[in-house]
């Protein structure tokens, strides 16, 4: 009966792994003939200063984009569930984010800092900040503006799971402990905080693992410019593959980054979802 | 200060952090519809101005029709029509078959399948690409929305399972029995009792996969290579190429792209984030 789930499994997840290996081991142009050239692509990957660049931005943006929006959503949560007035209103209105698709969002936020036509600029410009800043061609600010998107699009989705898990702390023990004359903050650190932890670090985790891929929100946006200013690793992987004909060394760079993160991902499980799965 | 000015500080800054980030998270959606009405030189000239603006239509007949020499979103609105409703309907009925008769085998075959579908769900994108690309196009299936629908069956499978693995846990045997007493098979049993008591969670993931295979962009850009394949999300990277000098007709395009999920979503929201906290452990 378990059949045809662990069939699709085997088929669609085991078999293209196999065969990424396979390729990371050869010379394709996409056409034609794979060569077979030994660990030439993973030298390569490791002795190439783009491929480290962008395996140095996609951890900067996973990291820094995840534990920014975990941290907003986290006190979002505490403000819901302590009961601030409006709780339905902004558990509907502060999802929105995360129902829009990628690819509108990249394609909103880059217009909208354009220099001249950009909404924010305009923003700027009417509080007295100028508006003429080019966001986006800039290299030393358009990453910020890719991590900045990103938290505001990750938010909601990461303040409703720890919402959840905030809603299943008893009501006693906050009762407790207000009788024991301890503070509303005090409260959030001593009892919120440490209940929810296996939510939070969950949800960092996967956060950390979606911005780590964050191809479209990049593509969206700058397709991984100006020059490689947020040449990201999966952005890498497809110019090298799809506008280089160089699948053999794309494939070793995918190789190498999502060893990486499945070595981080699987860490975290061990660590986060005790409390979901061995139940 | 008192305990009761410091309650009240405290609330007002909580007050004000909940509606600031309210604002920041509707405005964005006001401005795509805002400026999907503008004209260009509108746009250009004052992109906030609420007044004195001309209304101009012609930007969403423009984006339904694509650029010239483009495609236009009629095109891309069948196809990701298409990709959705494969994706969904497969990885619903085989994620509830897989899920329900994962809970009825030994625990020990249980927690092997659960491991398999959580290792699949930490499986980055950049891993699949490349093999998903050689195998589209050993088959001569680039450019196929029908065979993208397909993959995102398997790719939706995963969460699909882990969820509804999780509420076939807490469901009563005892149906089972009555129903096998009745002399139903087990399969039977899954397709006319099961099922149609496992609508609720079904829904809500159905929901949650729906969001994202039709808001999906990295593999549909290198699968779908045929500009008229294309679905919704890489059809709007391409309208921003297209429409370079029309800046309404891509905000039309966003509008068209957008405001139908969220009419979706204010209508079901509740069923979406319920799914929502029960998935987030897994996803």
């Amino acid at each position: 009966m378990l059949a045809p789930g662990l069939i699709i499994l085997a088929v669609f997840f085991g078999l293209p792994i196999i065969d990424l290996v396979r390729t990371s081991f050869t010379q394709w142009p996409g056409i034609g003939e794979a060569r077979y050239i030994g660990i030439d692509n993973y030298v390569t990957a490791f002795t190439s200063p783009a491929v480290r660049e962008a395996l140095f931005r996609s951890v900067a943006l996973g990291v820094g984009a995840a534990l920014i929006l975990s941290a907003i959503a986290t006190v979002l949560a505490a403000l819901v569930s302590g009961g601030i007035r409006g709780k339905a209103f902004y558990r509907v209105v502060w999802f929105l984010p995360a129902i829009a698709p990628p690819s509108a969002v990249a394609v909103f936020w880059a217009l909208s800092v354009q220099p001249r036509s950009g909404a924010v600029n305009a923003f700027l410009g009417a509080i007295g900040l100028g508006r003429t800043h080019a966001w986006l061609a800039d290299p030393s600010t358009a990453m910020y503006v890719i991590i900045a998107v990103a938290v505001w699009a990750g938010v909601g989705f990461a303040f409703l799971v720890i919402l959840g898990g905030m809603e299943e702390v008893p009501v006693s023990v906050y009762e407790a402990a207000s009788i024991d004359g301890a503070s509303r903050i005090r409260q959030f650190f001593s009892i919120t905080l440490p209940l929810v932890r296996p939510v939070l670090s969950m949800i960092v985790l996967l956060e950390v693992i979606w911005a780590f891929n964050g191809f479209t929100l990049v593509w969206g946006m700058t397709l991984g410019g100006p020059g490689n200013a947020t040449t990201i690793l999966p952005v890498q992987v497809y110019k090298d593959a799809f506008l280089f004909a160089n699948f053999g060394l794309a494939a070793a760079v995918s190789v190498v980054g999502g060893l990486l993160l499945l070595v981080v991902g699987l860490a975290g499980q061990a660590l986060g979802s005790r409390k979901g799965v061995d139940e | 200060m008192t305990r009761k000015t410091r309650v009240r500080a405290s609330t007002v800054v909580g007050h004000t952090g909940a509606i600031l980030w309210s604002v920041l998270a509707i405005i964005p959606f006001a401005l795509i519809i805002l400026l999907a009405f503008k004209s260009n030189t509108d746009i250009y000239t004052d992109p906030l101005g609420l007044f004195n603006v001309k209304w101009h239509p012609q930007n969403f007949v423009d984006a339904w029709k694509g650029a010239p020499g483009g495609q236009g979103f009629a095109v891309y609105l069948l196809n990701s029509a298409i990709v959705t409703t494969v994706a969904i309907t497969g990885c619903l009925l085989i994620g509830a078959f897989t899920a329900y008769f994962a809970t009825l085998a030994t625990p020990r075959v249980r927690m092997m399948v659960v491991r398999l579908f959580l290792v699949a769900t930490t499986l980055p994108l950049i891993m699949l690409l490349i093999p998903y690309y050689t195998a589209f196009n050993a088959l001569d299936l680039l450019g196929s929305p029908w065979a993208l629908g397909v993959l995102y069956i398997a790719l939706c499978l995963p969460t699909c399972v882990l969820i509804l693995h999780s509420f076939y846990l807490g469901f009563p045997s005892e149906l089972a029995e009555a129903a096998a007493i009745d002399g139903l098979g087990r399969i039977q049993t899954f397709v006319k009792i099961v099922l149609p008591l496992s609508k609720g969670p079904i829904v809500s993931v159905g929901m949650i996969n729906a969001f994202f295979v039709w808001g999906e962009t990295q593999l549909a850009i290198v699968l779908l290579q045929a500009p008229g394949s294309r679905t919704i999300p890489v059809g709007l990277l391409d309208f921003k190429g297209q429409f370079a000098s029309n800046t309404g007709a891509i905000f039309a395009g966003l509008t068209l792209a957008t405001i139908p999920l969220i009419i979706v979503y204010l209508v079901f929201n509740r069923t979406i984030t319920k799914g929502v906290a029960l998935g987030g452990v897994f996803r």
